[in-house]
């Protein structure tokens, strides 16, 4: 086999990640060929330095907070969404209520309208149709919720 | 609710075998461990969210710290990666309970996504990518000239591997950072095991090569 052919297993074995077949391979490659040796050095020596320092004791300290944390904004995202779960209910009950009564107010002809304007009658809203105009308020509502609950997990991270 | 955990008590955490580096991938049985937790979770057992997050916070930390300032951001980092986490878990296990939900895959994605999101924002107004070597956990104080040029060195070496291109990055960082085998690396970014090793090889090749420019004066 020719160095061409080990590039990739000096990386790996830079890396701490032969296995034992490639390792016996390398290592035989590696006693005959001093510009790999070269290479598998410089390698080393490369992600050596490019690896991260071990977690310091201050580290530790502020990442220890990370369970209690996490659990925390969770249920502060909880208690959120319920109650925004409530008020679109709340929300979708009362712009029912107002439809009803302000429908025949705002369906009424206009007196001061110009003469020649066609009548419009007044119709009966049709109630059924407004409840299910909130029921989709309501539906989507929630669904938006569910779409941007990670977003409102992350607003809680400020709290 | 119980308030207790809301007044700052620990929550009751039983220990469960799991790290940073598994032999190989996920054992079967760690995953069947997270899958009790997740269903213990979603039905309000708030300890069994602690500890899932307890036996993964050292992965996921291990995948984020490279790309923060400090042990805040970098615990605020790993804080949002198991919200996200978990919110997943949640929206796809309600609408299928049997279902499996490969949480500590979708731990790790999420955490280098976030990671890269948080070094796209760092370099939002710093074109020249001076900043870069400021991300990172700081290094014990260099006493002596060749600890100094040695923190020098690796300091340009570390903003050099955020600078890779962005598969060799997370490759790169997966397995030197996190210390995942490549098989679960392969898992995890969805590319094959092989092309996993061929890309950390083109990342550790780019390193040695900025290291032989600076060597050469």
């Amino acid at each position: 086999m020719t160095c061409r052919d080990h590039d990739v297993l000096l990386s790996l074995r830079a890396a701490g990640a032969l296995d034992a077949a490639e390792s016996v391979r390398v290592e035989a490659h590696l006693a005959g060929c001093a510009a790999c040796r070269a290479e598998a050095d410089a390698l080393a020596a490369a992600l050596g330095l490019a690896r991260l320092p071990p977690v310091s004791d201050a580290e530790r300290r502020v990442l220890g907070e990370l369970p209690e944390r996490t659990l925390a904004a969770l249920r502060r995202s909880s208690r959120r969404r319920s109650l925004g779960k409530r008020f679109a209910a709340v929300f979708a009950a009362a712009a029912a209520a107002a439809a009803l009564v302000l429908a025949p107010a705002v369906l009424r002809k206009d007196p001061g309208a110009p003469a020649g304007e066609a009548e419009v009658a007044w119709e009966a809203p049709d109630l059924d149709g407004i409840w299910n105009d909130t029921a989709v308020i309501d539906l989507e509502s929630s669904v938006a919720a569910g779409e941007d609950e990670a977003d409102a997990v992350l607003a809680a991270l400020d709290n | 609710m119980d308030d207790a955990h809301d007044k700052g008590q620990r929550p009751n955490l039983r220990v469960v075998a799991g790290g940073a580096s598994p032999a190989s991938g996920q054992a079967a049985g760690d995953r069947a461990a997270d899958e009790a937790l997740l269903a213990a979770f979603l039905v309000g057992d708030d300890d069994a969210f602690g500890e899932l997050v307890r036996r993964y916070e050292r992965l996921v930390v291990s995948i984020v710290r490279r790309y923060t300032r400090t042990p805040e951001d970098a615990r605020d980092l790993a804080q949002r990666t198991f919200l996200r986490a978990f919110v997943a878990a949640r929206r796809t296990l309600g609408r299928d309970p049997q279902g499996a939900f490969p949480f500590r895959r979708w731990l790790v994605r999420v955490a280098v996504n976030l990671a890269k999101n948080h070094l796209r924002n760092e370099l939002r107004f710093d074109r020249a990518g001076a900043s870069l070597r400021a991300l990172g956990p700081a290094e014990a104080p260099p006493v002596g000239a060749d600890q100094l040029l040695r923190a020098e060195r690796a300091a340009r070496l570390r903003a050099e591997v955020l600078r890779l291109p962005r598969r060799q990055r997370e490759v790169l960082t997966l397995r030197i950072d996190a210390e995942l085998p490549f098989a679960e690396i392969a898992e995890v970014l969805g590319i094959t095991e092989n092309a996993a090793k061929v890309t950390f090889h083109h990342g550790s090749r780019r390193l040695r090569e900025a290291l032989g420019r600076e060597e050469t004066p």
